[in-house]
């Protein structure tokens, strides 16, 4: 499958602000011990299990999963992945026994042997939460007439760590928040959703500090809720939060100061020979909001795209010359320069 | 307008303060308002769940919770005991839910509020938990027939769950 229709090279409903949706359902085997407590020969029994009910069923599923052993998957791949979103950072350590069954849009990822037997994930460009859960739920179904789940009558799906028990779900967004982190309001914003039974955290960094004003909205409470309720109150906090960090926009970018300074990163981004890692990240939020406000004249897709793209695992991965560090900043000047300058490709442009 | 402390961020923090009649007014950026200790605008994040499990479990595998000169319950499943599952904040296996049931319940209480799933309910779930879902479906069909005046449809409900509830009650 070409690269364009990855689900993370799209831009999708409330897209000046949210990046992605993320529903990620935890299952586990009633007759085998949880990955903590597990033996290798267990660990092989539950993969065997998994990806035989995945890859040689005659459901719908068969066919269009491709199944990664990570255990001996190249560690920039891992990381890569972790990059894309499909792994969580942890699982591209490749630890033995574990493998992925990844969707060949990747918008549908099967992790093995993570924190429990199971964990399915979809994602989905914007805001679009039911859309991601209505897909995570018929695989979970699917999966289910096979591989029969824990589950317990009081406290619904069985999970290793207590804090996923009942519904097994975390549902999450992420969020372009550059506005509302400039006018100092993150701290309130954590205060206040979790007292709604959520959590906001940087993924890149903590904080005030949080590289690049992206963050992680997610439901924290699984038990005693159903999945359309949990799904339900994180939509209309999320929406909340939206029409917040638009206001806050607005008021920003009036302010003659915020244009230059999008303006000079956007300067910086389309000359620049070099470019590490942490000056990009910082650089892209500027210009995303400036995309995102009107100020520049780009598509949220091209961004989107980058924001993958010139990750280190993801670059190296690709690249058919070894990259070491340096090599990997002149390469990455060269692909920022390309996809946001004045001779970006032609699709790309209104 | 720069912050007044390290002249490098935008201010985004004004603080005012009143010391004994005598006021005084400072513009800072978020970090250096938080280093200066204007905690409880900019303090870091949410304390991480997982952080918090350890004492969550901790009291149920405090000493009063185990029986004095007993043999220490084991799970049957993993070979766990309840300060196994304290010490890690996680259970070994499905089968440690059922056998720790009553020491963990008061922990899930605090974790999540309620310790009732609500939510799917796969094929292989029991009759009982199917039977408490359809009443659970039914009284709030009942509440909306009520509301709606549809007397005929609210008495052919109520019928309806009290036969459920006798079912579930023997």
């Amino acid at each position: 499958m070409t690269d364009s229709k990855k689900w993370y090279t799209q831009s999708g409903p409330d897209g000046d602000v949210v990046l992605s949706t993320r529903i990620r359902l935890a299952r586990n085997f009633s007759d085998i011990p949880f990955v903590g407590r597990m033996t290798d020969a267990q660990k092989a029994q539950v993969e065997e299990r998994v990806r035989d009910a995945v890859l040689n069923g005659n459901s719908t599923l068969a066919g269009s999963f491709h199944y990664i052993d990570m255990e001996h998957c190249p560690h920039v791949q891992a990381v890569s992945l972790a990059e894309r979103h499909l792994i969580s950072p942890e699982f591209s350590q490749g630890a033995a026994g574990t493998a992925l069954l990844l969707l060949e849009d990747e918008s549908v990822s099967i992790m093995v042997n993570e924190e429990d037997h199971l964990r399915v994930q979809v994602m989905r460009p914007g805001l679009d939460l039911n859309g991601a859960y209505d897909t995570a739920d018929k695989i979970d179904t699917l999966l289910d007439e096979k591989l029969n789940f824990a589950f317990h009558d009081r406290l619904g799906y069985l999970t290793q760590c207590p804090t996923n028990l009942g519904t097994g779900m975390r549902a999450s967004v992420m969020l372009h928040l550059p506005a509302l982190q400039e006018l100092g309001s993150m701290n309130q914003l954590a205060n206040t959703v979790a007292k709604l039974g959520l959590t906001i955290r940087g993924t890149y960094g903590e904080g005030s500090d949080a590289k690049g004003a992206v963050y992680q909205l997610s439901n924290q409470v699984t038990l005693g809720i159903s999945e359309q309720a949990a799904i339900e109150n994180l939509r209309s906090i999320a929406q909340q939060v939206i029409a917040q960090e638009r206001n806050a926009r607005k008021q920003l970018c009036a302010d003659v100061r915020v244009q230059d300074r999008i303006w000079r990163s956007y300067g910086i981004l389309t000359t620049a020979r070099t470019l590490t890692v942490k000056e990009f990240t910082g650089l892209i939020s500027n210009v995303r909001l400036g995309a995102a406000t009107g100020i520049l004249d780009i598509p949220m897709d091209v961004i989107s795209r980058l924001l993958i793209d010139a990750m280190p695992g993801t670059m190296i991965s690709r690249s058919e010359q070894d990259l070491d560090a340096a090599k990997a900043d002149l390469e990455r000047a060269r692909l920022v320069r390309d996809a946001l300058g004045p001779n970006r490709p032609q699709e790309t442009q209104f | 307008m720069l912050c007044e402390k390290c002249h490098k961020n935008e201010a985004t923090t004004h603080i005012k303060r009143v010391i004994n009649g005598q006021a005084s007014e400072v513009y800072l950026c978020a970090d250096c308002a938080a280093k200066a200790g204007f905690g409880s605008i900019h303090s870091p994040f949410s304390l991480g769940l997982n952080d918090l499990l350890g004492s969550v479990f901790g009291e149920a595998a405090h000493p009063k919770a185990i029986p004095a000169g007993g043999d220490e319950v084991r799970c049957s499943g993993c070979g766990s005991t309840l300060q196994d599952i304290a010490a890690t904040g996680r259970a070994g296996c499905a089968k440690c839910y059922d056998t720790f049931y009553d020491q963990l319940l008061p922990s899930l209480q605090r974790l999540h509020g309620k310790t009732r799933h609500a939510g799917k309910l796969p094929a292989s779930a029991g009759v009982e938990a199917k039977q408490r879902r359809q009443l659970d479906e039914l009284r709030k069909a009942l509440s909306l027939a009520v509301e709606k005046q549809e007397f005929e449809n609210a008495a052919a409900l109520r019928d309806e769950i009290k036969a459920l509830e006798q079912g579930l009650n023997q």
